[in-house]
């Protein structure tokens, strides 16, 4: 609009009083109020001239209209001196006088940027902005006649504001982002009341005292100080000394905080390094998923601004957040150590060398995030070294937890029946009674060996039921088949088994398997069964080694055929006689004329 | 859309004067058993008349221990409505997993006396 | 190592190699308690000696002068050791020492190499810290329910072979998420750690004293940073690698028809022979896939030259690795930097120092 200005109309704003009479009165207190006045103000016709504060160089170039313009404009001389302002100005400026120094009216921003566009070192069109009092303003020059400067404020407060409120919001919906990303990220309810109690002081407080729902009489307290380290104590606090925190704890509605006289807090309640005295504080409950998950505590020392009213809502914002994932961590807490207490009883047992025999297990679980699945092993020992040890190894039809659960209740029944269990026939015959269920015919496999050392050797009496036969690696490095068979357990009203007697020199292995190895898919070529021929041919290549070495190369060995493929189960038992100490390994085993690669480099 | 693959388990039924014919074609394992043990069950139903089911394992390519129990479980269904079972063309690898688990006798047993109901009699 | 080694580790050393390369364990866990009782240190047995005696094993392997199961059995023998002096140690390592904070030591999923990892864990609670070691082939899924069961401050992740880095990536990823950094270490990660680096670990240490020290100076807690992959490795956008893994089993077969016709001999080789040809270029594809992964060609020529001297110390001719290379490239040759990493490894081959040429070899 600087540019339509009516330059025929200059004269008539030359003869213009001073338009400070009728609203110098006015405070600058409410701007806005009296900035709607004088727009509302009736249009008036300028005083003559002739005032004491008339400046000889009267002749302003503009016209009447703006003296009613609803924006405050000033002209000034060359040489700083205010020459004219409107109505909307006086408001601004209540004092101000035509002649008075610009220096001395207007803020410095704008006569500075007078002073550039007097002297023609302004940049660009020589806008400026700035507050006056506590409302903010655009200052457009234009040039008028001898030098003069005509300024156009426009008020731009508002949009100021907005943007200011904009940009906060988004911080803060950023932040709670952030703390949602950051919280949601573990399931680990320590990790995530000191994640808590660290973006506490990061974003809203000095100092945040994280206090957990109560176990028994105490309570859990995370305390975080700004750029010190989060600690963690467990103690018998009285929380009813802090108002409001047995309240937040309960899940009653936050205590304003101006409520809160700091000077009542407990010593507790403040970091080691927090330098105090408290001089604000928020309680605030941490609502979880239907219970209270804790609440948080909020500290600022009185050197610092109070909590305001914005952020005591915005710290509720945050403890919404952070207490629903508190919440889901304590149910993942709670559901983990449920799954856990269930499922160590279905957990492969760690096996060791018993009555002078050497036993070694691995398992593999089909799934890789589950640990049990449908293939077992046990090693019940005698209960002297002339008594026979009772070896077990299994696998029920299916995969995962539904498979688990029923090799719990064989690895039980078995466990009842270990007093019978030198004859495998009646063993696997009661067995079967306990399994057979005329609503399914799910059925396991497994294979009994009796094991027992004698001298340097160990005989083994091994049945299976319905099984793959049990290997035997000789010391020569030959593999034998072992001369077992059997029906399966479960689903057949009779069972039958034939039983092999075998016996390991030292240094002999006898390996039970499941499945899972011999049908592992994959290999170099992609679609190939790891099969009973390749199994044998790397047994070979075991004569000599120690148990656990022995299952360690099978289970590796099906592991890589299998590659990031899905496989089966895989459970093995290595039984060995142990190696005289004056043996030395068996050697010339290698592979003639081939190569592979070392295992894992 | 129209590429969806095959089914992982086919079964194609066929009726014969006094037999049930069922081809199963693919793999019989976790995932397909129950597709084999209701298709005979609802067949048997449907077919008073037929003295015999035969499954035709030509086409197996795949089974494991939990397909094996779907025949156990369907062997024991025609058992228990009085009809005979036939396992026809097995493959070698059905062949081995049935005497390596002792099952091949007892599926392919001919009914005898006091037989008829040998799953309902478990508990 | 930021210790000198005990006087007399030498001797030791030569002792217990013995004992391990006999397979026996008895003199073997005999030395190294008859060490400890004349008062050496344990961390210098566990890292001065028991590591010293693996390094000769892998060693001793490469060069064919043992077996594997002979390698087995040291490694079962050198567990065993680790059992006994752990046995032997005095409970919670002394009054005057406050435990320091909880630490999870894990193997990369299907990495099987457990001694280093096994020696770290025991040197870091012998330095009081309180560790949980969850072993080989510790399955991502169960790497992180652990971390979300325990209050670990730190993951130790130990990897020995390269072709597991795209493995260990995820594992390191996903423990970052949880908001748990991760010190990796292991001969995976590379001489020189960069592959710990590349793939964003929050430190890298090159052998168990380095870790115990770095992990004083890692400060907890952590910030939770969720990422993916692409974050951390933006060349993976070319697909070349999620090409070559994806494809390895076609790619494996194309290059074994492609050197059986280049050496027609190879058809008259009984299966078993047949397969570890397939099983070499298994690898081959496995090392390229993983250099295309952190886009370094040195992983894959290292490889490389590494695969020609075990096959020569086998006295099996190494020059049918650059043939492999040369048939690869038929098939990745809409590829530019699988193709640029084939280029690297046949010069890498080429330049190698020459070795007696073991045994003729017909083939043209």
């Amino acid at each position: 609009m600087t540019a339509r200005f009516p330059h025929n109309h200059r004269k008539r704003l030359a003869s213009c009083g001073s338009m400070r009479d009728c609203c110098r009165k006015t405070s600058v207190v409410r701007c806005r109020e009296v900035v709607g006045r004088v727009r509302g103000a009736s249009p008036r016709v300028f005083g003559t001239s002739g005032s004491p504060v008339d400046p000889p160089s009267a002749a302003v170039s503009v016209g009447a209209a703006w003296a009613h313009a609803p924006y405050p404009v000033i002209v000034a001389d060359r040489d700083g001196a205010l020459v004219e302002l409107n109505d909307a100005a006086q408001v601004l400026w209540t004092d101000a006088a035509r002649g008075d120094r610009l220096d001395d009216t207007v803020p410095t921003w704008l006569a500075d940027a007078h002073g550039r566009f007097a002297d023609g070192t302004r940049e660009g069109t020589g806008l400026a902005s700035g507050a006056v009092a506590d409302r903010f303003f655009e200052a457009h020059p234009t040039p008028a006649d001898d030098g003069d400067v005509v300024w156009w404020l426009v008020d731009d407060t508002d949009r100021r504001l907005a943007e200011a409120a904009l940009t906060g919001a988004r911080q803060r919906t950023a932040l709670l982002a952030d703390v949602s990303s950051q919280l949601l990220s573990t399931l680990n309810v320590t990790r995530c009341m000191e994640a808590t109690a660290r973006m506490a002081t990061d974003h809203l407080a000095e100092a945040a005292l994280l206090v957990a729902p109560p176990q028994g009489r105490r309570h859990q307290l995370t305390y975080a100080y700004r750029g010190g380290p989060v600690t963690r104590v467990t103690a018998p606090v009285d929380v009813h000394a802090v108002p409001g925190l047995a309240e937040a704890l309960q899940g009653f509605p936050p205590v304003p905080a101006r409520w809160i006289n700091p000077a009542d807090l407990p010593g507790w309640v403040q970091p080691a390094d927090f330098a105090g005295p408290v001089g604000s504080v928020i309680v605030t409950p941490l609502p979880g998923h239907g219970v209270p998950a804790g609440a948080l505590i909020l500290l600022r020392s009185s050197g610092e601004q109070a909590f305001s009213g914005d952020e005591e809502l915005f710290a509720r914002l945050f403890a919404a957040r952070a207490g629903a994932a508190l919440s889901a961590a304590r149910l993942y807490t709670e559901q983990a150590s449920i799954t856990a207490t269930l499922m160590r009883e279905l957990l492969p047992p760690r096996l060791e060398s018993v009555h002078g025999v050497e036993y070694a297990g691995a398992y593999r679980p089909a799934r890789d995030n589950e640990r049990i699945g449908g293939d077992f092993y046990d090693v019940h020992p005698g209960t002297d070294p002339g008594e026979e040890t009772l070896v077990v190894l299994g696998d029920v039809a299916g995969k995962g937890l539904d498979a688990a659960v029923l090799t719990g209740k064989i690895r039980n029944t078995l466990h009842a029946l270990l007093p019978l269990a030198t004859d495998h026939e009646r063993t696997l015959t009661l067995l079967n009674s306990a399994l057979l269920s005329s609503h399914h015919t799910r059925f396991a496999t497994l294979v009994l060996a009796s094991v027992r050392r004698r001298g340097s050797k160990v005989e083994l009496r091994l049945t299976s039921a319905g099984h793959l036969a049990p290997l035997i690696v000789r010391g020569d490095g030959s593999v034998e088949e072992t001369a077992t068979r059997g029906s399966l357990i479960g689903a057949l009203p009779k069972v039958t088994s034939a039983t092999a007697n075998v016996t390991l020199r030292p240094g002999e292995t006898c390996l039970l398997y499941t499945d899972g190895v011999t049908e592992a898919r994959g290999g170099p070529l992609g679609d190939e069964l790891f099969g009973d021929d390749r199994l044998k041919r790397v047994l070979a290549e075991c004569a000599g080694m120690p148990a656990e070495a022995v299952v360690e190369r099978i289970q590796m060995l099906a592991a890589q055929w299998v590659g990031s493929g899905s496989h089966d189960d895989v459970a093995t038992v290595a039984i060995s006689a142990p190696r005289a100490a004056d043996l030395t390994v068996a050697g010339g085993q290698g592979r003639a004329g081939g190569t592979t690669y070392r295992r894992n480099g | 859309m129209t590429d969806l693959p095959p089914p992982a388990l086919r079964l194609t039924v066929t009726h014969g004067a006094l037999e049930l014919t069922v081809d199963v074609a693919g793999d019989l394992d976790l995932d397909t058993h129950d597709h084999l043990v209701e298709t005979v069950t609802e067949q048997l139903a449907r077919h008073p008349e037929a003295r015999g089911v035969r499954l035709d394992f030509t086409e197996l390519s795949w089974i494991d221990s939990v397909g094996l129990s779907a025949l156990l479980m369907v062997h024991r269904r025609t058992r228990a409505a009085g009809r005979a079972l036939y396992l026809d063309n097995r493959s070698a690898l059905l062949e081995r997993l049935l005497r390596q688990t002792g099952t091949l006798g007892h599926l392919t047993a001919r009914p005898g006396r006091g037989e008829g109901a040998t799953g309902a009699n478990a508990t | 190592m930021s210790a000198p080694p005990a006087v007399g580790t030498d001797a030791l050393v030569d002792e217990l190699w013995q004992a391990v390369a006999d397979g026996d364990e008895y003199t073997a866990v005999d030395v190294v308690r008859r060490a400890r009782a004349d008062g050496a240190d344990e961390e210098t047995l566990l890292l001065d000696v028991i590591a010293a005696v693996q390094d000769r094993v892998g060693s001793e392997w490469a060069a064919d002068r043992l077996t594997v199961a002979q390698e087995h059995a040291a490694t079962a023998i050198s567990e065993r050791v680790i059992t006994a002096l752990v046995h032997d140690r005095p409970p919670a390592g002394g009054p005057d020492r406050a435990p320091k904070g909880r630490v999870t030591v894990s193997c990369v999923d299907g990495e099987w190499h457990a001694l280093p990892a096994r020696l770290v864990a025991e040197v870091l609670r012998l330095r009081g810290w309180r560790v949980d070691f969850l072993g080989a082939q510790t399955p991502t899924p169960h790497l992180v329910s652990h971390l979300h069961s325990t209050s670990s401050e730190a993951v130790l992740l130990s990897g020995s072979l390269p072709t597991h880095l795209p493995t260990a990536h995820a594992a390191i990823t996903a423990c970052q998420a949880v908001g748990v950094p991760v010190m990796a270490g292991g001969r995976a990660f590379g001489p020189d750690g960069r592959y710990a680096r590349a793939l964003g670990a929050d430190r890298w240490a090159p052998d168990a004293r380095a870790a115990a020290a770095q992990l004083e100076e890692l400060s907890f807690p952590h910030r939770s940073v969720p990422r993916q992959v692409m974050d951390d490795l933006p060349h993976l956008t070319d697909q070349e690698y999620t090409f070559v893994a994806q494809s390895r089993s076609r790619l494996v077969r194309q290059a074994l028809t492609g050197l059986e016709n280049r050496f027609p001999a190879l058809r008259a080789y009984g299966d078993a022979q047949r397969e570890r040809t397939a099983e070499d270029l298994a690898h081959i594809v496995d090392f390229l896939a993983t250099a295309l992964y952190v886009d370094d060609s040195a992983l894959f020529t290292t490889f490389l030259c590494w695969t020609a001297d075990v096959l020569e110390a086998r006295r099996v001719p190494a020059h049918p690795v650059a043939t492999a290379l040369a048939v690869l490239g038929e098939s990745l040759r809409d590829f530019p930097r699988a193709l640029g990493l084939l280029a690297d490894g046949t010069a890498a081959l080429a330049d190698r120092p020459l070795r007696p040429a073991p045994g003729p070899d017909t083939e043209a």
